[in-house]
């Protein structure tokens, strides 16, 4: 019995270790290394990190592997697809651009890349501005300045989508629940809202801040961008204007930061120097994304580290045996680290974004201009590159170290791919020392997103829509000296194509091209303004308008229907003005229509657009 | 208190007469018919010994000897011996759990010696239905049972090789690595969308969180297997995936027993494709680059001939000054060739050298070593018992280092400590060693074997062996220059203390933690020149998880005329918590000699972070069987469960269940039939579980944080934090629920000689755990809801025979076959439906999830892809481009004939997941000491992609076809027309993305094993109790019309390992 007693006291004593840890809280939840937004979206502190994000989310364009700016690039005037040795390249936009396609991919292209990635920043943006009221510990200074950079964020991801997919759905509230019965709203009244919003911004958000932040001079050039996307070239100067006279911001005209006391190099080269960007010296920049060696939140994963921007865009040099000598041997090689170090000092390129004709040969009216500059090594030809493969030594020694040519004697051409592998490059925005891959793909860099040289062409533009071609001069003059190029006269301004020649000529990778492009095109049907003496409508935009008009004009590789190595043909029609809405957005929209663009599969089953943004 | 003691000796007296009054109850008909029967006989009695012994000859002992028709019974002895007293021509009947029961005619013999034979599976068979155990024929589920000592001649070398090909219902997966422990195991279809679907592990009573490689199968009991939802719902809201309990062996009485078992074994290649050699793979480059200029020869004449080589032109074709000319080429004609095919120089060389790499000789490892050692010693004594063991197993892959190690130890440890109170302890500990670092496969189809293995020094390797660094790196890169230690070490351990208590009363508690220390450190060193620039990389990584249980059991047994009444109560709590650390350094100075050993040496600044976890848990759960008559059964269950995961609005869920079954041999109606029918019985449940398998913190929003640099005006950069959203909230996220129906019928007839089940169910999930998709538009791509429904519905049967039963000859056979067919009844609900024209809602219905492939009606694992008819042939050229494809491509169904592939041409092409599955198994044991058997396991009707038909995707990656090298496929060409495989390089994009699927049925002769047993009387002499010669074969043979490595593992050229089949050599020794 005495055990008994025993027993029963240990499983009373069990019983109640228990009844005692299972108290009212033992199923609560308890998150350990995550944050909630309940408590985190509360102070100046809060904020900043979610704003933080916001900017951090702007960044990724202009970086890694297959770089979502390139499918920008390719649709446009300046560039096509380069790659063409597998299935998959944006080349035949005709069969590969369809909204249940592969949207994004490095091998494809990155629309989906840009639907997805845009409305992450239109929701992280909602989320602040939904919450900023409700935080108690902030002074309305704070609040005001933090309502106006999230709304820079909302309207920054709202221009981009308004200008790549039209008119689209337009929440303007924090999301909490399974929302799936959005409509689409007009492209117009978007842009409207958004720009109410940066009027309020350019009223709150201090001139300057940290670079990487929004300041009050970003605000100025985005509703600039978005004051002409409506046709309102009035207010378009003006907001440009404010931003030119504050004085805050100048172009850089003189050499600076850490090449500065390399005498063969210019204020242009040193402009786009990975360290320059955001230098105190700089005062051109109005907005960058960043990008440190080292920094915990830096771009990439695995080897897809950096930029990634020389692999991206310089000539794949390297292929297979594309460029051989005039003996027939293999000029080149992949490795890094030779004698004659090519891929180290111009990166293993792989021509996936190959410029066009026109971005590097036709838009070069001034020998002087700076941005085109082989000697000073600013540009790069493909005559500058010595062929370099070891095996030339005692394969072909009259050749080793020799210039790269095209023909032999004979005229016989000696690059097996001259779409991939034969065409020049602006290296001095291009090249970015990478520490991490040998041979080098592009490393971590700051990157321009708005500079003030941008919101001169702006201004320029608009006076142009307006027919004051003497005042867009002045303005584009200001970029061209700059470059050491002749100014122009007012009659060398013949209309939107000389803007969008300079912005060629100086905005290479920085400029999302089909955007403006789209913008422009936008401009052009809503005004009936001719170009080359055609006009356009609103109605009509899917079928006839002037950026797809632009694009056959300036880009030989469209407009001849060029056909690879591996049988792929270069084309494109109106309809891709517009991209297509990833299917997947309008399927997941059980409770609800979202229009599919005019000349995709799914734009029959449209619903008329709203005219008015739901608040809800 | 001496109140309280006073009144217990009380109950207990009584309850100790109730017993006894029980007793005389029960004997006294039997004790009143003996006496009927004397009065009436005059027959002679006579008294009958004899030996009763296994087919091996070794003495039995307990086996029950009974004359027919009589109630006198004996026993065998320890020697096997019995004596009983009989009428001269009566019958006597042997019986035995375990063993067949045997009837012996007396015939006036006095000395009668008997061999029984061993059953596959018994009534009698005792069987762990969670939180306690059954007799088989006390059951109301659905329950199959493993026996480990049945498979001890195969030489399983992990758990999911113990229940592949053994139990009808259960589909396990194949796992060719080296650890051979993720094997996927699916219990009767799957019931969930985005939830886990593998079963409950349940080890020795209590619910097992760890990693089933953990468990030494040569400490395993039994393994059963509870798949209906009646049996599964004592573990509730986590058994909506079956459970499966794993029981390990305990001592046995008499002297401690040492067992060793030692065995060796060879890995060796399966089904292996071939890699093209050098030549072969030159003529192939130039069939890709022919291939991908569309076979252009009209430019200009002799262009067909273009890539051929040009010392080996047919005669009649062109001259070799023409076929230079094709190119304007001038100088060495090989040169020239080797160029057109896009060699690179080290290559050319290499070729003209004639240096040829074999890659399939330095990338496989043939003749690859298994060892498996395991001693154990057992014993049971009358207050106590132990077993421990001690394992050792390492197992080299089929790639040249990879290798895999394990310890692992056991002791399973009971003592009586009091008459009332035993107290024990299941302990495990293992150590596992996944430091190897298989050779990169991918990257030997990505190379050739004209490169070279070593850079120009010889020393070093190449950082690509044919100097195309963007394309392919050295396979053995990443092994030779990385320094790995990966080491698992794990507790897992249960303590328990049971005790009687009066009344019928007995209270169990065990406390079950668990303790995982992990360790993945990992330097990439700065001699490997891919990552030189670096100059090395260190990463990190430790956890700590520690997780505890705690079960309070009260059982009551009560007996009460022919009711008998068994209840069990639980009350559960637990706790999980893991600690997660990882650091990441490069750049390391002075150097990197130091290994991962130094992270502070590294000079970028090091990136670490922690993820700590926890979740809690508790479960309240009754149970009551109650049979009459062992007759008529019911069991009936509920259980409470609350998880945290849950826990802010749906804490806890109720999960019930009943079954019942019905004995019908035993009614009097029945009487007809006993001569054949041993046994049946009838089985019907209804079921209630939950599944819970999703992520800890799944219903909260996450708010990612992580770092971006700012610049301040001076230039100077700063990490600024930045947070966002990663996901939706959902606060009202709950359990999965299953509800099931079984039923069932268990039988045996012929005195055991047949038996086995069939069974019937028809399995329903709601509030599936899903990833819902959302539109994109709201910045997030799904939210994690509970919606829609599957519905499993399945046929299953097995049947256990003996076939054979000689002196030196008996067989026995264990036949499984079953169904599932899986759909999904709803998913979201119904939606409005827009009239186009006017955009005005007309109606609702119920809509497919697009994106995630999912259908209405439709199996889960359903195929919805576009047809392929064939390849595109020269002829249809014109079509062909009128689709935006080339001959030679593969050639999509048109469904609608509207001349364009589009979404409306999808079609059901079929599901991945097999229609039908059989298993058999055939035991033969033949001149008393040798055991042969072999189990074939069956997949039938299911599709498997097979996008290497396109000769385009390997892996379902692009490959550059003039690139690379490839393994030996068939392949289009305009003279090769033919339609089941693309030409090389093939388009595999354009307007719509689609997939190849082939037929992958096949049967698989899975093991076939050979055991020789030493004659007793020998083993003797030798001082051993039994000794065990083995051989075995495991994966002997797949029985397919699968080309392509295997199929059920497509691995082997990426990532996963190609599949072996082992010849094994056995020793199995008991001291």
């Amino acid at each position: 019995m005495k055990n008994n007693i025993k027993y029963f006291s240990i499983f009373a004593y069990l019983l109640m270790v228990v009844v005692s840890s299972c108290n009212k809280d033992w199923l609560t939840p308890k998150p350990l290394s995550i944050y909630s937004p309940e408590n985190t979206f509360v102070d100046a502190t809060g904020f900043k990190a979610a704003l933080g994000a916001s900017a951090k989310n702007i960044r990724d364009e202009f970086f890694g592997d297959g770089a979502p700016i390139i499918t920008e690039n390719i649709f446009s005037d300046i560039s096509v697809e380069g790659t063409d040795d597998k299935t998959g390249p944006a080349q035949n936009l005709d069969l590969l651009i369809r909204p249940d396609a592969q949207l994004n991919s490095a091998d494809f292209n990155r629309i989906g890349w840009y639907w997805d990635q845009e409305w992450i920043g239109v929701r992280m943006a909602n989320t602040i501005i939904t919450r900023l009221p409700l935080a108690k510990a902030l002074s309305d200074a704070e609040r005001n300045s933090f309502m106006g950079q999230a709304y820079f964020f909302r309207a920054y991801n709202y221009y981009r989508l308004t200008n790549q997919f039209g008119d689209i759905p337009c929440p303007i509230t924090e999301i909490t629940t399974a929302k799936v019965d959005f409509a689409t709203v007009k492209r117009d009244v978007i842009l409207k809202r958004m720009k109410t919003d940066l009027e309020y911004a350019v009223q709150y958000v201090p001139w300057t801040g940290d670079k990487g932040t929004v300041n009050r001079g970003a605000c100025y050039h985005l509703l600039t961008k978005i004051n002409l996307a409506l046709g309102l070239f009035d207010d378009a100067i003006a907001s440009s204007t404010a931003l030119i006279n504050n004085g805050a911001y100048k172009l850089m005209t003189a050499r600076f930061g850490v090449d500065a006391a390399i005498s063969t190099k210019n204020v242009t080269w040193d402009l786009h120097r990975p360290d320059n960007k955001s230098a105190a010296a700089n005062t051109e920049v109005l907005m960058l994304v960043t990008d440190r060696l080292g920094s915990a939140g830096a771009f990439g994963v695995g080897t897809n580290l950096g930029t990634r921007i020389m692999r991206q865009a310089v000539p794949g040099i390297s292929i297979g045996t594309n460029i051989v000598t005039p003996n027939g041997k293999a000029g080149a090689a992949a490795t890094g680290g030779n004698e004659i170090d090519i891929m180290n000092l111009y990166g293993r390129g792989i021509g996936r974004c190959r410029s066009t004709p026109y971005e590097y040969k036709d838009i070069w009216d001034d020998v002087k201009d700076l941005r085109h500059d082989s000697t000073s090594g600013n540009y790069m030809f493909m005559e500058n590159v010595r062929y370099f493969a070891p095996a030339l030594k005692t394969a072909d020694p009259t050749y080793y170290g020799a210039r790269m040519q095209l023909y032999d004697s004979k005229g016989k051409l000696l690059c097996a791919d001259t779409l991939r592998s034969w065409y020049p490059w602006p290296h001095y925005k291009l090249y970015v020392p990478d520490t991490e891959a040998n041979p080098m793909q592009g490393g971590h860099t700051d990157w321009y997103v708005f500079r003030l040289a941008e919101t001169y062409l702006l201004r320029a533009e608009a006076y142009v829509w307006k027919g004051d071609m003497a005042s867009a001069a002045a303005d584009i003059n200001v970029v061209r000296t700059r470059a050491k190029c002749s100014p122009y006269t007012a009659s060398q301004v013949t209309g939107i194509g000389t803007i969008l020649d300079e912005r060629a000529r100086e905005l290479y990778w920085e400029e999302p091209r089909k955007t403006e492009l789209t913008r422009i095109a936008y401009i052009f049907a809503n005004t009936g303004k001719s170009y080359n003496g055609k006009t356009y409508t609103a109605n009509s935009f899917s079928t006839s308008n002037f950026m797809v008009d632009r694009i056959l004009e300036k880009n030989i590789f469209y407009r001849t229907n060029f056909v690879t190595l591996h049988n792929d043909m270069m084309k494109i029609s109106q309809y891709h003005v517009l991209w297509p809405i990833p299917q997947s957005a309008i399927l997941g929209n059980t409770g609800g229509r979202i229009n599919q663009n005019v000349g995709y599969s799914g734009a029959e089953l449209n619903v008329p657009a709203l005219d008015k943004i739901p608040e809800q | 208190m001496k109140q309280t003691q006073k009144n217990c000796k009380k109950l207990m007296s009584s309850s100790l007469l109730m017993l006894s009054l029980f007793g005389i109850l029960v004997a006294s008909p039997t004790f009143v018919m003996a006496r009927v029967s004397t009065m009436k006989t005059t027959i002679a009695q006579i008294t009958v010994t004899g030996k009763v012994t296994d087919s091996r000859n070794t003495p039995l002992e307990g086996i029950s000897v009974t004359v027919k028709g009589a109630k006198t019974a004996v026993i065998t002895d320890a020697k096997g011996i019995f004596t009983i007293s009989t009428s001269d021509n009566g019958t006597l009947v042997f019986s035995a759990v375990g063993f067949l029961t045997k009837e012996v005619a007396v015939k006036n013999n006095k000395l009668i010696n008997v061999v029984l034979t061993e059953q596959v599976s018994s009534l009698s068979d005792v069987v762990v239905v969670g939180y306690g155990t059954q007799s088989k024929k006390d059951l109301t589920g659905a329950v199959s049972q493993i026996k480990a000592t049945q498979l001890e001649n195969e030489n399983p070398r992990s758990v999911g090789d113990m229940l592949r090909g053994n139990a009808p219902g259960l589909d396990v997966g194949f796992d060719a690595s080296t650890k051979g422990s993720n094997a996927s195991l699916q219990i009767r279809g799957k019931g969930t969308l985005t939830a886990s679907s593998s079963p409950l592990i349940v080890l020795d009573g209590v619910i097992y969180p760890g990693g089933l490689e953990d468990i030494n199968p040569n400490d395993i009991a039994t393994i059963d297997i509870l798949k209906d939802a009646s049996s599964a719902a004592v573990f509730g809201a986590r058994s909506a995936n079956g459970v499966i309990l794993i029981s390990t062996k305990k001592g046995k009485s008499g002297k401690p027993i040492i067992t060793f078992n030692d065995n060796i074994g060879f890995n060796k290649l399966a089904n292996k494709p071939h890699l093209l050699d050098g030549n072969e793979m030159l003529d192939f480059r130039a069939e890709a680059i022919w291939s991908m200029m569309g076979y252009d020869s009209t430019s200009k004449p002799g262009m067909k001939y273009r890539y051929q080589n040009p010392t080996k032109l047919p005669s009649g074709s062109i001259s070799q000054a023409d076929w230079m000319a094709l190119t304007g080429a001038t100088g060495d004609v090989t040169t020239e060739w080797l160029n057109r095919l896009r060699l690179k120089p080290v290559e050319i060389a290499n070729y003209q050298a004639g240096k040829m790499l074999d890659w399939e000789k330095l990338i496989y490892n043939d003749n690859a070593l298994q060892h498996d050692h395991t001693v154990s010693i057992a014993q049971r004594r009358d207050d106590y018992n132990y077993y421990l063991s001690l394992g050792y197993l390492t197992n080299e892959g089929l790639t040249v280092g990879d290798t895999y190690k394990t310890f692992r130890t056991r002791l399973n440890l009971e003592a009586t400590a009091a008459k009332f109170l035993t107290v024990g302890m299941n302990f495990q500990f293992s150590n596992r060693d996944e430091s190897s670092i298989p050779v990169n496969l991918s990257d030997v189809t990505r190379t050739t074997p004209w490169g070279s293995y070593y850079a120009a020094d010889g020393v070093t390797l190449r950082t690509s062996p044919n100097d195309d660094p963007g394309n392919n790196t050295h396979p053995f890169m990443d092994q030779t220059y990385t320094d790995r230690m990966y080491q698992y070490n794990n507790f897992f351990g249960s303590l328990y203390a049971k005790g009687k208590l009066p009344f019928g009363f007995s209270y169990q508690v065990n406390f079950s933690p668990r303790y995982d220390f992990l360790m993945q450190f990992n330097h990439q060193s700065a001699l490997n020149p891919t990552i030189a620039a670096k100059k090395g990389v260190v990463d990190r990584r430790n956890q700590t998880t520690y997780s505890w249980q705690l079960d309070n059991i009260l059982r009551w047994n009560q007996k009460l005329d022919k009711h008998t009444i068994e209840a069990t109560f639980l009350f559960n709590a637990e706790k999980f918590q893991s600690w997660n650390s990882t650091m990441h350094a490069e750049n390391f100075a002075p150097n990197d000699n130091l290994s991962f050993h130094s992270v502070q040496s590294g000079t970028l600044p090091a990136t670490i972070a922690s993820d700590d976890q926890m979740a809690t848990g508790d479960a309240l759960m009754g149970r009551i069987n109650y049979n009459y008559d062992q007759k008529y059964f019911l069991t009936a269950t509920a259980r409470r469960d609350g998880y945290s995961a849950f826990g802010q609005q749906n804490p806890r869920a109720t999960f019930p269940s009943v079954a019942i079954s019905w004995a019908l041999n035993e009614e009097k109606f029945m009487k007809g039939t006993q001569k054949w029918l041993d046994y049946a019985k009838l089985r019907v449940s209804y079921g209630e579980n939950g599944n819970r398998e999703i992520g800890r913190y799944a219903a909260l929003s996450n708010l990612s944080s992580g770092t971006y640099v700012f610049v301040t005006s001076g230039g100077a950069a700063y990490n600024g934090s930045t947070v966002a959203s990663s996901n939706l909230s959902n606060p009202s996220l709950k359990w999965e629920r299953n509800s099931a129906i079984n039923s069932g019928i268990d039988y045996s007839i012929l005195n055991g000689k047949v038996s086995g089940s069939i069974d019937y169910y028809v399995r329903t999930t709601k509030d599936l755990l899903v990833n819902r998709s959302l539109p994109t538009v709201t910045g997030f791509s799904s939210i994690l809801v509970n919606l829609g429904e599957v519905e499993n519905k399945g046929f299953e049967m097995s049947m256990n025979t003996v076939n054979l039963e000689r002196k030196n000859l008996t067989w026995k056979s264990t036949i499984s076959f079953w169904l599932n067919r899986n759909k999904i009844n709803h998913l979201y609900g119904a939606t409005p439906d827009y009239d186009p024209a006017t955009g005005k809602q007309i109606g609702s219905s119920e809509k497919d999830d697009l994106t995630n492939q999912w259908f209405i009606g439709h199996s889960i694992s359903s195929v919805y892809n576009y047809g392929i008819q064939g390849v595109w042939q020269v002829a249809d050229a014109a079509l062909a481009k009128s689709y935006g494809y080339k001959p030679g491509d593969m050639r999509l169904v048109d469904l609608n004939n509207d001349g364009a592939y589009t979404i409306a041409d999808k079609q059901f092409l079929g599901e991945t997941t097999p229609k039908y599955s059989w298993n058999l198994r055939n035991d033969f044991r033949i001149y008393k000491n040798f055991d042969f058997s072999f189990t074939l396991y069956a997949k039938i009707g299911q599709l498997s992609s097979f996008s290497e038909a396109t000769n385009s995707l390997l892996n379902g990656g692009n490959v550059f076809y003039d690139r690379a090298n490839f393994y030996k496929i068939p392949y289009w060409t305009p003279s090769n027309p033919i339609n089941d495989y693309a030409g090389i390089a093939s388009n595999v994009g354009g307007p719509v993305s689609w997939n190849v699927f082939r037929p992958s049925s096949f049967v698989r002769l899975s093991n076939a094993s050979l055991a020789y047993n030493v004659p007793s009387q020998l083993a003797k002499k030798w001082k051993f109790d039994n000794v065990k010669f083995y051989v075995n074969i495991v994966n002997a043979h797949v029985f397919t019309n699968w080309i392509y490595f295997d199929p059920e593992n497509k691995n082997g050229t990426s990532g996963g390992a190609p599949t072996p089949y082992n010849v094994n050599f056995g020793l199995n020794i008991t001291l």
